[in-house]
């Protein structure tokens, strides 16, 4: 199975000379993996593993919505860390991350949590590396 | 005011019977805060040689708590030459060839991103930029 992420950056405002560049990828990727899903996150990442403890590299895609429930706003950070509680990224309201996830090859999974008292709603998927 | 979009899509035709996945999601770079662009960005290319061991690709330079975004690319062709990816002692990542990555990065004092090429023998060319909210000034010698 083949999986195509683009990433395209813009600015045209920033500097006098235009960002736009884009990069693609063609991915052979196999199961396990997790379609679109969306989760409730609080501020306990144990109750939000949203890949389980494995060896082999996950492509990882996390986006906060900037929402509790799809509708009421936050701006309550969101934190992924691996299963043994080490952090590694922080999103904001509305930002995603897309990342080969794997931790030289140790057991370990993602797991999401808040970095304060409070729901955020976010959207992720996964897709193990074939 | 700095808007700088940051735009993903993830397509396939063949995850799913019947169902093809068509991804997008896009966001402007921010500061902490979330009201104020990224105006610093630092990008570049290099080869990368597993005999070097680890090397950082930039160093933890910035205030705790900042935003800032990475992306690396592996611009290696042999399919069996990857990109080890760390935050100083956490490995977060292997990029294979022709992969690439996206994701926040918090300059903390203790927070530089590493890279590796692996396995032994390997020489990797990459590609990076980095956009900072923050950077001071080396000072003057």
């Amino acid at each position: 199975m083949a999986l195509i992420p683009t990433l395209t950056i813009k600015d045209t405002t920033t500097f006098s000379d235009e960002i736009n560049f884009s990069v693609t990828d063609s991915l052979t990727v196999a199961a396990p993996a997790q379609s679109l899903s969306l989760e409730t996150v609080t501020a306990t990442g144990g109750n939000h593993i949203i890949i389980p403890a494995g060896t082999a590299i996950a492509y990882l895609f996390v986006r906060h919505t900037g929402t509790t429930d799809g509708s009421t706003g936050t701006a309550q950070l969101v934190d992924l860390e691996n299963t043994d509680d080490e952090a590694f990224a922080r999103l904001g309201a509305g930002e995603w991350l897309f990342m080969p996830f794997n931790h030289a090859g140790a057991s370990v999974g993602v797991q999401l949590q808040v970095a304060h008292a409070s729901n955020v709603l976010c959207e992720y998927a996964y897709w193990t590396k074939g | 005011m700095a808007t700088t979009t940051a735009t993903v899509s993830i397509s396939s035709s063949d995850l799913q019977p019947g169902n093809a996945l068509s991804l997008n999601a896009s966001s402007t770079l921010m500061q902490t805060g979330l009201t104020t662009g990224l105006e610093l960005m630092e990008m570049g290319k290099g080869k990368l040689t597993e005999a070097s061991a680890a090397d950082a690709l930039h160093e933890p330079l910035g205030t705790a708590n900042t935003a800032n975004w990475v992306y690396i690319c592996n611009n290696a062709t042999d399919d069996t030459h990857y990109m080890s990816i760390g935050i100083h002692e956490e490995i977060i990542g292997n990029l294979g060839a022709g992969d690439w990555m996206w994701m926040p990065w918090n300059m903390v004092a203790d927070g530089e991103i590493n890279i590796e090429a692996e396995p032994t023998g390997a020489t990797i060319p990459y590609e990076y930029a980095i956009f900072k909210s923050t950077y001071t000034l080396p000072a003057k010698t």
